[in-house]
């Protein structure tokens, strides 16, 4: 019987096993698989469209203050006197603006990380060349990633738009505040760290994304009201116990990048002596702890 | 194909675990496991999950040492993983996904490139009979399916050894059917297997070795036709007097062959001492005694005959 023949007559083959003979990674490969996946999940790629609804929504708005900007800037850039009297949001500002992402921590950081212990995939996971640390890296860096993305692109958008609408020229303008490509990466990684650290951290402590998710924004209220009422209570003269205000640190952190120094409106600790190490050092704390968490809730895994 | 004339597939020697709350899993196993495919059988809490787990190098021993393929587990847990494939017993899928996304990630996760991932995942799925339904969500698949899946998940590296956890279990008879029979064809594909099961019939079925532990000691391992062999024994059918069974256990005894009557006309025989030997002996006896000899038949015992035999002694 010919192959032709066979085909028509509906053959069936058995093609059998196929031994994989190509390269095969280690740790470091199963890591940035792992960060792939995750990053993957977060941003809703691969999954449903409504997965994908909110992430990219997000960045949408977290890009509107930087187009709106740059928008009425170019309508204006022929009238000196509007240009002149047109305030641009700062990069400093901006950074500001990325405290909202704390609602894309909220829902994704759960979201990558509940569902391995609530459909017990974790055990698959670590059977494969990982370890807890690598794990823990994975995800962090999965939010890191995202929310340092989505931080760092609007400002992207606005250095560029400004750029084409200065009036003395893109190279000047590029040239006058070129301090800003460094501030912008270190003051936005910043803000990341702390917050896919603590989000992770807060999302590994329960199996349901809901209850991880309310558990971000409820630290986020929280702290951010008790810190709001001692600053207020100070009366002005600022009080250390503003790091209460965990999400609200890596501003500080921010304005000592920007500045050289905390704002003297803006910042709690404002008026406290050694009110730039105080942020520091909390910063550090609340990143190490949330570390520290991860790498205790991941220390073993039961089959 | 990996090769066949290298180090014993798992080595445990004075294997002890003792977890924190003073539970001893497993007490001095030492055993060497070949290539192939190999039952690790016992009832629960015999030590099966334990020793699945410092395989995998989850934990650490308390006392001995454990080579998978050559390589010590304490030294370097992440390289032996990475020869490893794991099929829990346990629902441990992501549901939202497609099969074909969640075996390929598991590919990637090994160490495989995306792309080559995502060939074999295609592969492995068409293996264990999943090509049509690969790109629908896990939640949707049935237990069947969900089992194969997590069969192909653990296939997609092709890895040396896989651990199999209760592969059969939840399964209907059909599905146990078609599990047992992928099981039986990995040796085929290089593929050495251990089923941890407490079903002694699937290991029989499809495993060419067992061991067998219960409550963290080693009962038993070898090749499952030794076991059967040496532990057989054969069933005789004799009439032509009403004394036939006893006159022929007399005449046997005075051999030092052992029997076991069963009725006026069955008989079982011990075939350990004397080996074929035996057959020898039972048919001068029929001839002197002048009896008829209707049936002689090797009547192996079944792994849970040896498995009761060899706990409870």
């Amino acid at each position: 019987m010919t192959a032709l023949q066979q085909a028509a007559a509906g053959a069936v083959y058995d093609r059998g096993y196929r031994p994989y003979s190509g390269p095969r990674g280690g740790r470091r490969e199963a890591t940035l698989a792992l960060w792939r996946l995750s990053v993957r999940r977060a941003l809703g790629l691969r999954r449903p469209w409504r997965q994908k609804v909110f992430p990219w929504t997000l960045l949408g708005l977290a890009t509107i203050p930087a187009i709106v900007n740059v928008g009425v800037a170019w309508v204006i850039r022929n009238n000196p006197v509007e240009m002149a009297g047109f305030e641009f949001i700062t990069y400093r500002d901006y950074v500001g603006v990325s405290t909202v992402l704390i609602l894309f921590v909220a829902l994704t950081a759960p979201d990558v990380v509940c569902p391995d212990r609530a459909q017990r995939v974790l055990p698959l996971l670590f059977s494969r060349p990982l370890t807890g640390v690598d794990y823990v890296a994975a995800k962090v860096g999965a939010i890191f990633f995202i929310v340092f993305g989505f931080s760092f692109l609007p400002q992207v958008v606005l250095f560029v738009g400004q750029m084409l609408v200065s009036e003395d020229g893109a190279l000047k303008y590029f040239t006058d505040h070129a301090e800003v490509l460094w501030q912008v990466p270190i003051a936005v990684a910043l803000l990341a760290l702390l917050y896919a650290a603590v989000g992770v951290a807060l999302a590994s402590l329960t199996d349901r994304r809901i209850v991880g998710g309310v558990a971000i924004m409820g630290l986020a209220f929280v702290t951010s009201a008790v810190a709001g009422i001692v600053v207020d209570a100070s009366q002005g003269e600022g009080t250390p116990l503003a790091v209460i205000g965990i999400f609200f640190v890596p501003l500080d952190l921010r304005d000592l990048v920007f500045l050289g120094h905390l704002h003297p409106v803006d910042s709690g600790l404002s008026g406290v002596e050694g009110g730039g190490l105080i942020a520091i050092v909390a910063y550090s704390v609340y990143v190490i702890a949330a570390f520290s968490l991860l790498l205790y809730r991941y220390r073993e895994v039961d089959l | 194909m990996h090769p066949a004339s290298s180090p014993p597939m798992l080595r445990a020697a004075g294997l002890t675990m003792t977890y924190p709350n003073g539970v001893t899993a497993l007490a001095g196993l030492t055993v060497d496991v070949p290539r192939g495919s190999v039952g690790l059988v016992g009832a629960n809490g015999a030590g099966k999950t334990t020793l699945f787990r410092l395989m995998l190098g989850l934990m650490r021993p308390t006392h001995g040492v454990l080579e998978v393929a050559g390589h010590r587990i304490d030294s370097d847990p992440v390289a032996v993983r990475s020869r490893l494939g794991y099929m829990p017993e346990h629902d441990c899928l992501p549901l939202d996904q497609t099969a074909a996304d969640v075996v390929s990630s598991f590919g990637e996760l090994a160490g495989l490139p995306a792309r080559a991932a995502r060939q074999r995942a295609s592969d492995v799925l068409d293996l264990v009979g999943l090509d049509e339904a690969r790109f629908r969500p896990v939640g949707g698949f049935s237990t069947g399916m969900r089992q194969r899946t997590k069969l192909a998940q653990a296939l997609v590296a092709d890895p040396e050894l896989v651990l199999l956890d209760e592969p059969t279990a939840g399964l209907d008879p059909l599905g146990r059917e078609e599990m047992l029979e992928l099981v039986g064809r990995l040796a085929g594909f290089g593929i050495s297997a251990i089923l941890a099961t407490h079903l002694l019939d699937d290991v029989q079925r499809v495993c060419q070795n067992v061991v067998m532990v219960d409550r963290g000691h080693l009962v038993l391992a070898g090749p499952i036709d030794q076991l059967m062999q040496t532990t057989g024994y054969m069933r005789v059918e004799v009439d032509g007097r009403d004394d036939a069974v006893p006159a022929l256990a007399q005449a046997l005894a005075g051999h030092g062959v052992t029997t076991t009557p069963v009725d006026d006309h069955h008989i079982d025989v011990d075939t350990q001492v004397h080996g074929d030997v035996t057959f020898d002996l039972v048919r001068d006896a029929v001839a002197d005694l002048g009896l008829r000899l209707y049936a002689v038949s090797t009547r192996h015992r079944s792994l849970d005959d040896v498995f009761l035999q060899e706990a409870y002694r």
